[in-house]
C-alpha cells in the first residue's frame, strides 16, 4: 500500500525579505557560526517561543486586498454619506495635487530629518508651514507639528505652567471634551488645579472668567469658534486674562476659520494652539492629524518639539536645519522641554501644498462659503417650524435644538445618507434635544435645501 | 530651492471652488465685526502647475527608504509595502468620521479589534490601547499608568529607573509623568549591572523602563532577575518595544516578566515613517493594569464591536481613538507576513546586523564584541588620529548614496564619542548590505590617505554641509512678510 502524500504546511517565500537560503548559509558561515541559534545563544532557553504563535497564516496581495476591502465594506458608506457633523473633524474637499504629494515616497519613506544633506524636502516644507502658520495665527514662531490639537492644547498647558510657575489652570467649558481630558491627562501628575469658566449663551462667561480668576492662574485656555461654533470675544477674554498676569491660550479645531478671524497678535495670545485638519487632510476615522502650537518669541526655549530654521551651507547657499534642538528629549533626556520625539509631519506635505493651492484669495473665499452655507441651513431648518435656533455669532457650526426627538431626527438624516449631527445632551445634560451642526463647501445649495426639505415633509 | 512664497504672483490661483450659488450677503451679518480681520492672511498665491513642480522638486532632495539603503540604528527603517497604502486610503476608511454613530463603522472597529488581537499573540500581553499616537506618547502612556496603578493602591512612588543606554524618551517621558529618574549603570558587557540595579530598587520607585533589546543591539540575558528585582519591591517594569523587530517569534515580551510594553508599528510593524511620523505607540498591559489603560478602547460582544471607556483609565492621550491608517497598515502587515514570517522578519534582521558586525569589525572597533541583535554598534575612534571625526564618515556614506547610520548614539557606551549605529532591517539584499559595508571599508583607507574629503563632505547632495550653529544663534523660523 502507499503511503498517503503528506501535505506539509509549506511557508511561502515572503516577498518583503530578500535573504534567500543560500545567502543565509553563506553569511552564517562568513560570521563563523554554523546556525542561527549561536547568534541568539544570549536568549535564556526558558522564555523562547516554544511552538507557533496563533496567528494566520501568511496571505498574498491579491487575498490581502480582498480580505480588506470586504472588512472595509461593513463601514457605511462614507464616501457617498456626507458629515454633517463636525465637533473638531471637518470634512472638506481635498485637491488631488495635495493626495499625489503625499504619495511621494521620498517623503513618506524618510525619517526625521536629522542628516540635513539630504532632507531638504522635509525640512523646507517644515519652514513653509511654520510661515503659513505664523501667518495665518498671527503669532511669531510655530511648532508646526505634534501629535494633534488635543495634545498640543495639553503641551501649550504644561508649558505655561513652566513658565509661570503657577498651578491653577482655567479651561472654557466649551474647549473640546477629548481636548480637555487628554489636559487632565497630561497635567494630572503635576499637582494642578483645574477649573472650568462656565458659559453663557453659547459663549464664555467673561465675566465668571474675571470673578474667578487669581494669581495663581497659570493659564486660561479658550476654544475659538468654541465646541459649539461660537466665536469668542478672544480681545476682552485676554485683557481679562492679563490683568492677573496669566498667559493666554487660544485653540482652534476648525483652522479654515483662521483665514477670516483676527489674529492671535491683534487680541493679544500668548500660545496659539490647533488642529491642522480642516487643510488637507481626511477624516481617516480621527488621525492621524495634525497638532500645531505658536507663540512669542520671548517664549521661544520653552517649546515642545521640532522647529525648521534657516541657515547656509559651506558654498552659502541657503539650506533648512532643526533647530533649537537644545530643548529635546534626545539632548536634555529628563530635562527637556518634552518627551516627543515621532510627530505628525507627512502631514505637514498636506498643509503645505493645501495652503499653497488654497492662497490668499482662495482660504478667505472657502471660509465664507463655509460661513454662508451653515447659515443658509440653520435659517432654513428653522424656517421649517420643527427646530428652535438660537443667537450667537458662529462660523460654520451651529446649535439647534429640534422640537422632535433627536433619535428620530438622525435616523431620518440616515435614511438620506446623511451623517447626523452630534447629539449634545450626551456632553452637556442641560442641552436636551440640542444638536451640533457642522456645514461644509462639501454641500451644494441644492444639498442643503434638500436636507431642508427633509425636516418639511416631517419627521 | 525658492520657497512656495518666492513663486507667488498676485491673481494667480492654484484652487478651484463649488460656485457660490447664495445670495449676496455681507460677512458682517454673519460673523461680529469684532472677530473679522481687517487684511486676508497673506499666502502664497500660485498655480496648480506651481505646487506639483515645487513639491516633485522638493522631494528629490529627500532621501527615504525607497531611495536606498536607510541603516539608521534604533528606528527600523525597513520597507513600507505599497499595497498597505492603497489599502489605508479606500473610500469606506478615510471618509469615516471618527463621531460617527459605531454601527457606522464596525469595519473600522473591526481592524482595530483583529489588529489588538495579532499584538496581543505576539507579545504576550493581555490588553492593548491603539490610540497613543507615537512611541514616546506610548511610553507616557505606560508611566501615567504606574503612576496611577500605585496611587489606586494608596501608594507614593516618587522614581523610576532608567538604564544609562536608554533613548533619550525614557527619561523625558518618566518627568512628565513626575518622575525622578534615577539612572542605573551598564556593565562591562553592555548590559544593565544588576547589583546596581538591585541597590537602586526600593519601595519609593515605581519600576524600571527597559528597552530589550537594549539600544547597543544586545539582549538583556538576566531580564528576570531584572523583573524579580523589580518586582520583589512592589515595582512594574515597562517594555519600550522600540527594537521588537529581534524578538518576533523568538521571544514575547509577557514571558519575560514585564507588566507593561509599548510598540512602535511605525517601525517593527513596517508602517512609514513620514519624515518624523505619524506613527502609532501601541500600549499593551498584563491583566493587572488593564482597568488603567487609556480611553478609549475597543471590545466586541456578541460580534458588535464598540468603544469601552476602561473604569480606572488614567484618561485621553488624545482626541478620537487613534491613527487609523496606521493601524491598518500594520494589521495588512501581519496579514501579509504571517505566523512563519514573523520569525524570519527577525531571523533575517539578526543575521544582516551580525554580517554587518562582522564583516566591519576590522575596521570600525565595535564598542561590544560579541553577537549582536538586529542592530551592532560600531565605532570611528580608530581614525580620530587622522583628524576624522565619525561625523566626516556619516556625511561621506552620502557621497556614496548612502543614509547614514544613527551617530553619536548611544552616548553611555566605552569609546562612546565615536559610535555608530547601524540596523539593516530584514528588508535589505545581501547585495546592499555588501555594497555598504564596501563602501564603509573604503571610507577608512579615504580615512587615511584623504581625511579634507571626509571632513569636507558630502560632496555630491543637494546642499552641503550646514552650518548648525548659525540657524541657533540667530534663529530664522519663518518668511518675515514684506
Amino acid at each position: 500500500m502507499q503511503t498517503p502524500i503528506r501535505i506539509i504546511e509549506k511557508s511561502r517565500p515572503m516577498r518583503y525579505i530578500p535573504l534567500t537560503e543560500e545567502e543565509k548559509g553563506k553569511i552564517l558561515k562568513e560570521i563563523g557560526v554554523s546556525s542561527f541559534e549561536e547568534l541568539i545563544c544570549a536568549i535564556p532557553e526558558e522564555i523562547r517561543v516554544k511552538n507557533d504563535l496563533n496567528l494566520p497564516q501568511a496571505v498574498c496581495e491579491e487575498e490581502l486586498l480582498e480580505k480588506v476591502y470586504n472588512i472595509a465594506k461593513k463601514n457605511a458608506n462614507f464616501f457617498e454619506m456626507k458629515p454633517l457633523v463636525g465637533a473638531g473633524a471637518y470634512r472638506h474637499y481635498v485637491p488631488e495635487v495635495v493626495k499625489s504629494v503625499m504619495a511621494r515616497s521620498e517623503f513618506y519613506t524618510a525619517y526625521t530629518p536629522y542628516q540635513p544633506e539630504v532632507s531638504q524636502g522635509t525640512l523646507q516644507t517644515m519652514f513653509e508651514v511654520q510661515t503659513h502658520l505664523s501667518r495665518l495665527t498671527g503669532m511669531d514662531v510655530v511648532v508646526p507639528s505634534l501629535y494633534d490639537g488635543a495634545s498640543a492644547t495639553a503641551e501649550a498647558v504644561l508649558m505655561a505652567m513652566r513658565l509661570t510657575h503657577k498651578n491653577k489652570i482655567m479651561l472654557g467649558a466649551l474647549l473640546h471634551p477629548h481636548y480637555k481630558e487628554t489636559i487632565k491627562t497630561y497635567t494630572a501628575p503635576h499637582d494642578v488645579e483645574i477649573m472650568e469658566i462656565p458659559f453663557e449663551n453659547y459663549l464664555t462667561d467673561i465675566n465668571e472668567l474675571e470673578r474667578n480668576l487669581d494669581d495663581n492662574v497659570a493659564c486660561v485656555i479658550i476654544q475659538n469658534p468654541n465646541f459649539l461654533g461660537g466665536i469668542e470675544r478672544m480681545k476682552a477674554i485676554s485683557d481679562v486674562v492679563h490683568k492677573k498676569q496669566a498667559l493666554m491660550i487660544e485653540t482652534v479645531t476648525e483652522s479654515l476659520s483662521l483665514a477670516i478671524l483676527t489674529s492671535g497678535r491683534e487680541n493679544g495670545i500668548d500660545m496659539f494652539t490647533g488642529e491642522a485638519q480642516s487643510f488637507g487632510m481626511e477624516l481617516n476615522f480621527g488621525g492621524p492629524y495634525n497638532g500645531f502650537l505658536a507663540t512669542k518669541n520671548e517664549f521661544i526655549r520653552q517649546l515642545p518639539g521640532r522647529i525648521a530654521g534657516e541657515t547656509v551651507d559651506i558654498e552659502g547657499k541657503r539650506a533648512f536645519v532643526m533647530t533649537l534642538r537644545a530643548r529635546e528629549q534626545d539632548i536634555k533626556r529628563e530635562k527637556a522641554t518634552s518627551n516627543i520625539c515621532t510627530n505628525h509631519a507627512l502631514n505637514l506635505f498636506a498643509i503645505d501644498a493645501y495652503l499653497s493651492l488654497m492662497g490668499k484669495e482662495g482660504l478667505y473665499e472657502l471660509a465664507l462659503l463655509n460661513a454662508k452655507s451653515a447659515h443658509y441651513l440653520r435659517e432654513g431648518l428653522i424656517s421649517t417650524g420643527r427646530f428652535n435656533g438660537f443667537a450667537y455669532p458662529f462660523f460654520n457650526e451651529f446649535v439647534i435644538k429640534a422640537k422632535d426627538p433627536v433619535e428620530k431626527v438622525s435616523e431620518k438624516l440616515l435614511q438620506n445618507s446623511l451623517i447626523p449631527p452630534l447629539r449634545l445632551s450626551e456632553l452637556f445634560p442641560s442641552m436636551e434635544n440640542a444638536l451640533l451642526f457642522a456645514v461644509t463647501e462639501i454641500f451644494s445649495r441644492e444639498d442643503l435645501d434638500r436636507i431642508i426639505d427633509i425636516f418639511k415633509e416631517g419627521v | 530651492m525658492k520657497l512656495i512664497y518666492e513663486r507667488s504672483v498676485k491673481g494667480r490661483k492654484g484652487y478651484s471652488l463649488p460656485p457660490d450659488e447664495f445670495e449676496e450677503i455681507n460677512i458682517c451679518d454673519m460673523i461680529p465685526e469684532y472677530a473679522i480681520s481687517k487684511e486676508k492672511k497673506n499666502l502664497p498665491e500660485v498655480s496648480e502647475v506651481d505646487v506639483v513642480r515645487h513639491f516633485t522638486n522638493l522631494s528629490r532632495l529627500n532621501y527615504g527608504v525607497d531611495t536606498g539603503f536607510y541603516p539608521l540604528g534604533s528606528c527600523t527603517m525597513k520597507y513600507n509595502p505599497k499595497i498597505n497604502e492603497k489599502l489605508s486610503t479606500l473610500d469606506s476608511f478615510m471618509y469615516a468620521h471618527p463621531c460617527s454613530d459605531t454601527k457606522l463603522v464596525q469595519g473600522s472597529l473591526e481592524v482595530m479589534y483583529e489588529l489588538e488581537q495579532y499584538l496581543k499573540e505576539i507579545t504576550g500581553m493581555e490588553r492593548f490601547a491603539l490610540s497613543p499616537s507615537a512611541g514616546a506618547h506610548g511610553e507616557l502612556t505606560g508611566v501615567l499608568i504606574m503612576r496611577k496603578y500605585f496611587e489606586d493602591k494608596g501608594e507614593k512612588r516618587h522614581k523610576m529607573i532608567i538604564p544609562d543606554s536608554a533613548h533619550g524618551t525614557n527619561p523625558a517621558s518618566s518627568a512628565m509623568a513626575g518622575f525622578e529618574v534615577v539612572e542605573v549603570r551598564s556593565n562591562g558587557r553592555g548590559t544593565i549591572d544588576i547589583e546596581h540595579l538591585s541597590s537602586l530598587m526600593d519601595e519609593d520607585t515605581a519600576g524600571i523602563m527597559i528597552t530589550n533589546p537594549n539600544t547597543v543591539g544586545l539582549f538583556e540575558e538576566e531580564i528576570l532577575s531584572i523583573c524579580k528585582i523589580i518586582h520583589d519591591k512592589g515595582g512594574l517594569v515597562y517594555y519600550d518595544g522600540a527594537n521588537l523587530n529581534a524578538l518576533l517569534g523568538i521571544v514575547r515580551p509577557a514571558d519575560t516578566g514585564v507588566d507593561i510594553v509599548h510598540l512602535n508599528l511605525h517601525k517593527t510593524f513596517s508602517t512609514p515613517h513620514g519624515g518624523g511620523g505619524p506613527g502609532a505607540g501601541a500600549v499593551g498591559v498584563k491583566k493587572h493594569l488593564e482597568e488603567f489603560l487609556p480611553a478609549p478602547l475597543v471590545s466586541e460582544c456578541n460580534g458588535v464591536y464598540c468603544f469601552e471607556f476602561p473604569r480606572k483609565s488614567i484618561g485621553r492621550m488624545r482626541a478620537f481613538s487613534g491613527n487609523f491608517p496606521v493601524l491598518l497598515k500594520a494589521y495588512a502587515w501581519i496579514l501579509s507576513v504571517g505566523r512563519e514570517g514573523l520569525r524570519n522578519v527577525s531571523q533575517a534582521s539578526i543575521i544582516n546586523a551580525n554580517y554587518i558586525l562582522a564583516r566591519l569589525k576590522p575596521y570600525y572597533r565595535p564598542s561590544y564584541d560579541r553577537f549582536c541583535m538586529h542592530e551592532c554598534v560600531l565605532t570611528g575612534r580608530d581614525y580620530k588620529e587622522y583628524g576624522v571625526k565619525t561625523l566626516d564618515i556619516a556625511k561621506r556614506l552620502m557621497d556614496y548614496g548612502f543614509h547614514p547610520p544613527t551617530i553619536y548614539f548611544p552616548h553611555f557606551a566605552p569609546f562612546a564619542q565615536e559610535t555608530m549605529m547601524v540596523e539593516p532591517t530584514e528588508s535589505e539584499s545581501k547585495d546592499t548590505i555588501d555594497e555598504f559595508i564596501d563602501t564603509m571599508i573604503k571610507i577608512t583607507e579615504e580615512a587615511k590617505e584623504f581625511p579634507d574629503i571626509l571632513r569636507s563632505a558630502p560632496h555630491n547632495t543637494p546642499v552641503r554641509r550646514l552650518d548648525e550653529a548659525r540657524a541657533a544663534r540667530v534663529p530664522i523660523l519663518k518668511l518675515e512678510e514684506k
